[in-house]
């Protein structure tokens, strides 16, 4: 599978003028992202999602490091035309009409007509924009309607990768899943997307593999399943003796005891059989066995919790 | 961008510099040319200019501009101050050495080819200076401006004497444009001198008295200030000066030698002796009076001897003989030859005009003057018992363009304008002149005023050619007549 | 060309200005009450209106061109529109002319808005047609692009308040053409070396100011239309070295 992106020990500091101390907005980072995947990159507020996305379209220039993008590296005019962007907070051109913005960047991706009128016609369909406005000048747009306006310029050039930038923030609940099913249907096209959020559960619903940094530093990345593996199962007994306990540790060290109350999250399935077993035949009181799926917002809030960050 | 093209764009940008050097190297001497020429102060209005008030920079540009106009002022090239004059006007209305430059602009530098000045627009140039007194009503100097130019240029002694009194209320600025100075002396001897004009003799001494007792009264709270002294001085001489001239010229033939000597006075009504020295000019009747006064003072009276008295009025007794005659020797040249006895040194005014031509007062400032009428005035000196020359009005058509078809050609003299030497012989306002043909009394003002005039009626024809028959002589009363009709309709 | 759309996006977004409507208002009516405004000198009052019309339309010129030029580039930064324009196939270089082009055509609308109502003014006021004003106009014009340019070149690193002055302060000081090209031959030599720097090295929009002739038509130059050529390349080439300085600075700008 080749890399729709390649990032290399990206950094990127900024020099604060006035404190004169610096910020490492990006720090050391190494990425891939495969071709055709839907990558979701994470991480809290300032984690330096934005910065890197803007490394990676040469609206910025990294303090060292490098990356490639499509094989190419950043700022490749060929590589440009391949590539599309909805920018975080997206603003346009207030006094121009929608379809005129999507014609003005049709013609920055140098489309010819009438290829780009079909384009845009096309563009603004899937993101279920209504035609009635179409002609309308964006300034009387709403917010989901200038995000849809947002995702179509990012599709008119039949893009092979995507850079979204938090494409769902701030829109209703319905719109934000039609945002989300537009995505997924872009992944289905087969087109690579690189998707910033906080939305875990969007995230997770559409994505296949995320990465989350913190701090502008790499702190995971994988699949989705590989993150949300190890689901557990939360043993609970009563009146368990000292010696029990210490057998019981025998077998799951991090089963902890309050009172005589013992608490066990044992991944291994079979050893939650050997835990029961252990419990019965100690004489202690088994109280209840609970299935626990690990969502990606613990493994989000355990990874930055474990670096310290908050 | 590679870097290696980045290098070769700052590179090329070298040549393309010292490419620019060059085009300027070679585009100077054409914006020199242009310089040379440079007229008008739109040219100066341009960019910074006009967009310094806008910023609100009012006086800044006023002043930027008044720099500017300073140029001008060296090349002589008046009409550009113009412009300048208004604009600065406009955006700082408290300039007044504008307000007066301009005026002084208007009434003085626009001439013919013989310097003969266009007096067409002497009432813009008034209208200006009254603008600019009314938007400083607390300040003198474009009052006495008006004062002067009204005595100078257009010897209006009445008008002149309006606005120095106007003045003489008034105080002087400060650095920071407020009024506070009291005015400075010479308003007051300007106010004296223009009531002298007018034949308003007492209120000219009075005037004098009075400048001069605020100058003994500021001498003596500064007793260090030598100027004023000399300022005083001048006030003493002048009181004297004016008090010698009523005694001599309606009294007595006065006796230079005695009767202007310094002595010890006494007050003339209560015969006290005065505290300081003064002068006292007496009849012959008072003689005996004045050295009894003397005598009760216990004082050694001075010497007062008493000319030939004169007959207690004027009597016209000067026989100026006067006449002149016209000559169109050429289109529009006109040759003056007249006599008049009256003394070398008088001037006898020679005027040209349409017959709508009337003395205006303009209502708002404008310098659109109607370029259609024909105004020439000139000044011929009395040299022998005679005057005259050539008038070429031929070169000028702008000044002198000849619409109308009917003109008067005025030739006159005002006692009250002339120097004192001539005025010594019959008045002020010409009481002892005498004349068989062309004496001619203006009763408009008090006292009134005996004129030498001579007014031909002649037409367009004759202007392009010709002799003027006596026929054509109009009289005084006829011309005054018509001048005091208001003109047609523009 | 993308070069092309950005610049005609620009010269729209810029014509929906309502300030620019409000500007070109005010200096046409200006130039319709030139006729009216004879007063202001006593002798010739079609001199007043050529040289009002001819200072309106620099004037007018000169704001709508500072606006414009120190405004293009740091307003689609500010809005962040030039994230969606650079992350296009779009080079920088591209961009910064796009936005000048965009200025300038703005500046020549407004420009030929002007000249054609002042032309026609004057016509109709003088009735013939003097083609000698419109070549005052075209010379305005150019003064305004290298203006424009200068201003750009500015944008790409100075704040539009600081840009203000540099622009304005430097179109004054290159006004000065005539006091520096005097002073060039100053007996001190400091101040001979500073005018030589100013008169050679500052963008010179003194040049540029031919109204004295235009007015004045006793005001000869031996070569008018060598003259006007001169100045339009030197228009021309000088803002090509504010161009490229533009775009070598905006090419390691971060935005
Ligand atoms: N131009 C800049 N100058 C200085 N610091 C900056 C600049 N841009 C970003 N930063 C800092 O870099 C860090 C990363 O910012 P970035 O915008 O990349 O975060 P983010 O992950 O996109 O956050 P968010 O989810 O809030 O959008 C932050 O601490 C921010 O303050
Ligand atoms: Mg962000």
């Amino acid at each position: 599978m080749a890399a729709a992106v390649s990032i290399q020990g990206l950094t990127k500091k900024y020099l604060d003028v006035w404190n004169k101390a610096e910020i490492t907005a990006v720090d050391n980072l190494n990425l891939e992202v495969g071709e055709g995947e839907i990558f979701g990159f994470l991480g809290r507020n300032g984690a330096g999602k934005t910065t890197t996305i803007k490394m990676l379209l040469g609206l910025i220039f990294p303090t060292s490091g490098s990356a490639t993008v499509l094989g190419k590296p950043v700022g490749d005019t060929d590589a440009k035309a391949q590539i599309s962007y909805l920018p975080e907070e997206a603003y346009f051109y207030e006094s121009m009409t929608g379809w005129d913005c999507m014609d003005f960047y049709g013609r920055l991706f140098r489309i010819p007509e009438p290829q780009r009128s079909k384009r845009i016609q096309k563009a603004l369909e899937d993101v279920f924009l209504d035609p009635k406005a179409w002609r309308r000048p964006l300034r009387g747009y709403s917010k989901g309607m200038r995000q849809r306006i947002g995702i179509a310029q990012a599709l008119i050039n039949d893009p092979k990768l995507l850079f979204l930038d938090e494409p769902t923030s701030g829109l209703d609940p319905i719109a934000h899943r039609e945002l989300r099913d537009i995505i997924v249907n872009v992944g289905k096209q087969g087109k690579t997307v690189f998707l910033s959020s906080h939305q875990l559960p969007d995230v997770e619903l559409v994505c296949s593999r995320v990465a989350i940094i913190h701090q502008g530093k790499l702190l995971a990345s994988g699949t989705i399943q590989d993150l949300t593996t190890g689901d557990t199962v939360e043993i609970s007994a009563d009146k368990v003796s000292d010696s029990l306990a210490g057998k019981i540790r025998g077998v799951v060290p991090a089963a902890e005891l309050v009172g005589q109350r013992l608490h066990i999250a044992a991944a291994d399935p079979s050893k939650v059989n050997d835990v029961v077993d252990l419990i019965r035949g100690g004489g202690a009181m088994l109280l209840s066995v609970k299935p626990h799926k690990r969502m990606l917002e613990d493994v989000f809030v355990d990874v930055v919790m474990n670096e310290g960050g908050a | 961008m590679k870097a290696s093209t980045r290098r070769n764009l700052g590179l090329a940008v070298i040549p393309l510099l010292i490419a620019t050097m060059f085009l300027q190297a070679a585009i100077d001497p054409s914006v020199r040319e242009i310089n040379k020429g440079q007229k008008t102060a739109f040219q100066g209005l341009s960019g910074e200019f006009v967009l310094g008030p806008l910023l609100g920079l009012q006086q800044a540009v006023a002043g930027l501009l008044w720099v500017r106009a300073d140029e001008f002022f060296h090349s002589g090239d008046y009409d550009a101050i113009l412009p300048i004059v208004r604009m600065v006007t406009w955006l700082d209305p408290h300039q007044l050495d504008v307000y007066i430059t301009g005026a002084w602009h208007l009434a003085y530098n626009f001439t013919d080819s013989s310097e003969r000045s266009d007096r067409r627009y002497i009432p813009a140039s008034q209208r200006l200076l009254e603008e600019g007194d009314a938007n400083n009503p607390e300040i003198y100097d474009i009052a006495f401006e008006l004062g002067w130019q009204n005595s100078d240029k257009i010897k209006d002694f009445a008008r002149a004497e309006y606005w120095y009194r106007k003045a003489s209320t008034r105080h002087g600025a400060d650095e920071r444009g407020q009024a506070k100075a009291p005015v400075p002396m010479f308003v007051w001897h300007q106010l004296a001198h223009s009531l002298a004009r007018l034949g308003r003799l007492e209120e000219s001494v009075d005037i004098w008295k009075k400048a001069l007792a605020m100058s003994e009264d500021f001498v003596k709270k500064n007793p260090t200030d030598f100027s004023r002294r000399n300022v005083r001085g001048s006030e003493v001489h002048n009181l004297e000066l004016t008090q010698k001239r009523i005694f001599s010229r309606y009294k007595h033939e006065l006796d230079w030698e005695v009767d202007a000597k310094v002595g010890k006075g006494v007050n003339r009504e209560t015969g006290e002796p005065l505290s300081r020295d003064t002068f006292v000019f007496v009849t012959g009747s008072e003689v005996s009076q004045k050295q009894s006064a003397y005598a009760k003072a216990g004082l050694s009276a001075p010497a007062m001897a008493v000319g030939a008295p004169r007959p207690p009025a004027i009597e016209p007794t000067w026989n100026t003989a006067f006449d002149a005659r016209p000559l169109f020797t050429a289109p529009k040249v006109l040759e003056v030859k007249g006599r008049f006895n009256v003394g070398d040194g008088a001037r006898v005014t020679v005027r040209l005009h349409d017959d709508s031509y009337r003395t205006a007062q303009l209502k708002e400032f404008t310098f659109d003057i109607n370029q259609d009428q024909t105004l020439m005035l000139d000044q011929h000196s009395v040299r022998a018992g005679t005057f005259g020359r050539k008038i070429d009005m031929s070169k000028d058509p702008k000044m002198y363009s000849f619409k109308s078809n009917i003109y008067y050609l005025v030739f006159e003299f005002n006692p009250r304008a002339t120097s004192p030497f001539i005025q010594d012989r019959f008045g002020w306002s010409g009481e002892g002149m005498a004349d068989p043909k062309y004496l001619w009394t203006d009763s408009s003002l008090q006292p009134e005023v005996r004129w030498i005039r001579k007014v031909y009626r002649i037409t367009r024809e004759q202007v392009f050619g010709g002799s003027i028959p006596e026929s054509a002589v109009v009289s005084n009363e006829e011309y005054a007549r018509v001048m005091a009709e208001p003109g047609p309709a523009k | 060309m993308v070069t092309l759309a950005i610049a005609k996006q620009t010269l729209e977004d810029m014509l929906r200005r309502k300030i620019l409507l409000v500007l070109l208002i005010i200096a046409v009516g200006m130039i319709a009450l030139g006729p009216s405004v004879g007063f202001l000198s006593p002798r010739e009052s079609s001199a007043v209106l050529r040289s009002l019309g001819l200072a309106v339309i620099l004037l007018a010129g000169l704001l709508i061109t500072i606006l414009s030029g120190i405004q293009v580039i740091p307003t689609e930064i500010e809005r962040r529109t030039i994230y969606t324009v650079l992350s296009k196939p779009v080079q920088r270089y591209e961009f910064v002319l796009g936005k000048f082009l965009g200025g300038i055509f703005t500046v020549f609308v407004m420009i030929a808005a002007m000249g054609l109502v002042f032309l026609l003014v004057l016509a109709w006021q003088e009735k013939r047609f003097d083609p000698e004003m419109l070549k005052g106009v075209v010379l305005t014009f150019f003064q305004m692009t290298l203006l424009g340019a200068l201003a750009i070149f500015f944008s790409t690193f100075a704040t539009p308040v600081v840009n203000f002055f540099l622009s304005f302060g430097l179109f004054i000081v290159g006004n000065l053409s005539s006091v520096t090209d005097s002073l060039i031959s100053n007996k001190n030599p400091a101040t001979r070396i500073m005018a030589s720097a100013v008169h050679y090295i500052i963008p010179n929009f003194g040049n540029f100011n031919l109204q004295n002739k235009l007015i004045h038509p006793s005001v000869e130059i031996s070569n008018a239309n060598v003259f006007i050529v001169q100045n339009i390349v030197y228009a021309v080439i000088y803002s090509a070295v504010l161009l490229l300085l533009a775009i070598l600075v905006f090419d390691k700008r971060e935005v």
